[in-house]
């Protein structure tokens, strides 16, 4: 990815026209060819951007982008602050999908692996604001909430906090009992958990893989 | 772009090809759309994920050919029109839909942002599509839907014995049935493709025969519907044959339609509920179903069956076990085990074409 920090100005022609006056802003050129141009406001907006498919081409000062359709998005670079190209790799995001739901998935398996008297309800437990990673019940009979992250933080608890709080809505349910399982939690949000009566448990991915019995598959 | 085309050819057309267009919105969103082209022969409507590819072509009146990129909106317009013949007309970056007097016109992206696929050529072997179909049918539901495990997302199709073996497994169940005397594959050759394609091929499958060409990097299937492209899938199978035992010392023999019957009613507490497992019991006097779910309740049946050995319980996923039963065409099926800890296996009572080796469950 290029971070180019630079004071521009920025034309884009299509079926309507814009034009952004002379100012420091951030231009993001992505490898799947896309250009934004960000202000230092307006959160995760661009001011203006092209899609790919699209050309980029940059000579004398001026990158021009331009669409099959013919839309041209043209940057005047009137004083470069900083550009540094980055390599960024494979998309984390998609990696993470892939650990949490087979960590759910995991977990589901043996949840006793948690604490030994936790029996599994059902996974993905719907309530009306999305569903719960896990319900099980302990020895006691109790309802207990599990949320399942990669990495725990605040948010996550948060998140946790609002299921039980639908749950315990339901007289079969309630008081149930939170548990927030991760493969590393932050101590802030361990802290923040302990407050609120949530459990935390941090648990090994691979030890987990290695503890499914093996006799529950063929292979 | 313009042309004529009858509304429920259109629709039917536009519904077969839309089964395999994008659906993540992670792919390339020109694949979340249909690629139309229109000629003289008529119309050929493309959907692909890149996996897989359905290719559906149909007669049509072309006023003007060429090539268009559609939003899937177009399926649902055409089948809420009235019968009779639809026009379709392109323009630039615009559609116009008309039949009767409705009228709608849709955004296209451009047709040029459609990628390449490579073409469907080359002459294949011929296989009958009813007997393919239904083994595709008994063998598909065993292969895996996590895509973690790609190489387990594939349907094994090996030469063996003179005929067509197919191969599926999640690493809970497996599913094998050979097809004698279908000389697909070369001595010794294997090949593995997507079970997403090949369960579209089962869908697609008519009457008469499917046309089967395999290349370096996906099969092609041509059935008397549509033709269908799934991609092979690089890796090794599980050495699947030294997971079946060589002898049961049980065996149950008990009518399908009553097993399945059965499971169904009893499977009834334990829905929706992950990790219920239902237990059979097997003794001389017969078969007991049996599962429990903690805050519903208990459901149980017995059944009259002939069984052979030890008397003996053991614990099965309910859908798994459903699922096997069910592949069986045959009106009694036979269960052998060994012991709780080991794979059963389902097969038709007196038949040998196909097998369904299922592991147990682990209960307190």
């Amino acid at each position: 990815m290029r971070l180019l920090v630079a004071r521009c100005s920025v034309t884009y022609e299509g079926r309507l026209g814009a034009r952004l006056s002379p100012a420091i802003r951030l231009v993001l050129c992505k490898a799947d060819g896309s250009i934004a141009i960000h202000s230092d406001t307006k959160a995760y907006k661009p001011l203006n951007w092209m899609n790919p498919p699209c050309t980029i081409e940059e000579s004398d000062g001026t990158i021009v982008a331009r669409t099959p359709k013919g839309e041209t998005l043209r940057i005047e670079l009137h004083e470069i602050l900083q550009d540094t190209t980055l390599e960024l790799g494979e998309d984390a995001g998609l990696e993470k999908d892939g650990v949490e739901a087979e960590l759910q998935k995991l977990i589901a398996a043996r949840v006793a692996a948690l604490r030994d008297d936790f029996t599994l309800v059902r996974r993905e437990y719907p309530t009306d604001i999305g569903p719960v990673d896990l319900l099980c019940r302990d020895g006691d009979g109790r309802a207990v909430v599990i949320e399942v992250k990669r990495v725990g933080d605040i948010a996550g608890v948060d998140q946790l906090l609002r299921y039980q709080e639908r749950l315990d809505r339901d007289p079969g349910l309630a008081p149930t009992l939170g548990v927030f399982v991760a493969q590393q939690i932050k101590p802030q949000a361990k802290v923040y958990a302990e407050s609120k009566g949530v459990a935390c448990i941090q648990i090994d991915l691979d030890r987990l893989r290695g503890d499914v019995d093996p006799d529950l598959t063929l292979f | 772009m313009k042309f004529r085309c009858e509304r429920d050819t259109l629709a039917d057309a536009v519904a077969t090809a839309q089964r395999t267009v994008a659906s993540r919105s992670g792919a390339l969103p020109v694949l979340q759309d249909l690629r139309i082209s229109a000629n003289a022969d008529g119309l050929e409507l493309i959907g692909s994920d890149l996996e897989i590819t359905n290719r559906v072509q149909v007669p049509a009146d072309v006023e003007e050919p060429g090539v268009a990129v559609v939003p899937k909106l177009l399926g649902e317009i055409v089948r809420k029109l009235e019968p009779g013949p639809v026009t379709v007309s392109v323009t630039g970056d615009e559609a116009v839909i008309t039949a009767g007097r409705f009228s709608t016109s849709l955004r296209l992206k451009p047709a040029e942002d459609y990628p390449r696929l490579a073409s469907s050529d080359g002459q294949g072997v011929r296989v009958d599509s009813t007997a393919f179909a239904a083994a595709l049918r008994q063998v598909v539901r065993a292969a895996s839907k996590d895509d973690l495990r790609p190489i387990l997302t594939g349907v094994l199709m090996t030469a063996h014995a003179g005929g067509l073996r197919l191969v599926a497994t999640d690493s809970y169940r497996l599913a094998v049935r050979d097809l004698k005397g279908v000389s697909m594959l070369a001595e010794g050759q294997r090949v593995l493709v997507a079970a997403k394609g090949l369960a579209e091929v089962q869908r697609l499958a008519g009457d008469g025969e499917i046309e089967v060409v395999l290349r370096d990097r996906d099969v092609v299937f041509r059935t008397s519907r549509a033709e269908v492209t799934a991609r092979l899938i690089e890796g090794d199978f599980p050495n699947y044959e030294q997971l079946i035992p060589s002898s049961y010392p049980n065996r149950l023999t008990v009518s399908r339609d009553s097993l399945m019957d059965a499971l169904e009613r009893v499977q009834i507490v334990g829905q929706n509920r992950d990790n219920a497992a239902v237990r059979i019991s097997m003794t001389a006097d017969g078969l007991e179903l049996a599962m429990s779910a903690q805050d519903v309740g208990t459901a149980q049946e017995s059944l009259d069956a002939k069984f052979e050995g030890t008397e003996l319980t053991v614990a099965f996923n309910p859908v798994f076990l459903r699922d096997g039963v069910e592949a069986i065409e045959t009106d009694e099926v036979a269960l052998d085990t060994i012991d709780p800890l080991k794979p059963a296996t389902l097969r038709a009572a007196g038949g040998d074409d196909f097998l369904y080796l299922l592991m147990p469950v682990r209960t307190s």
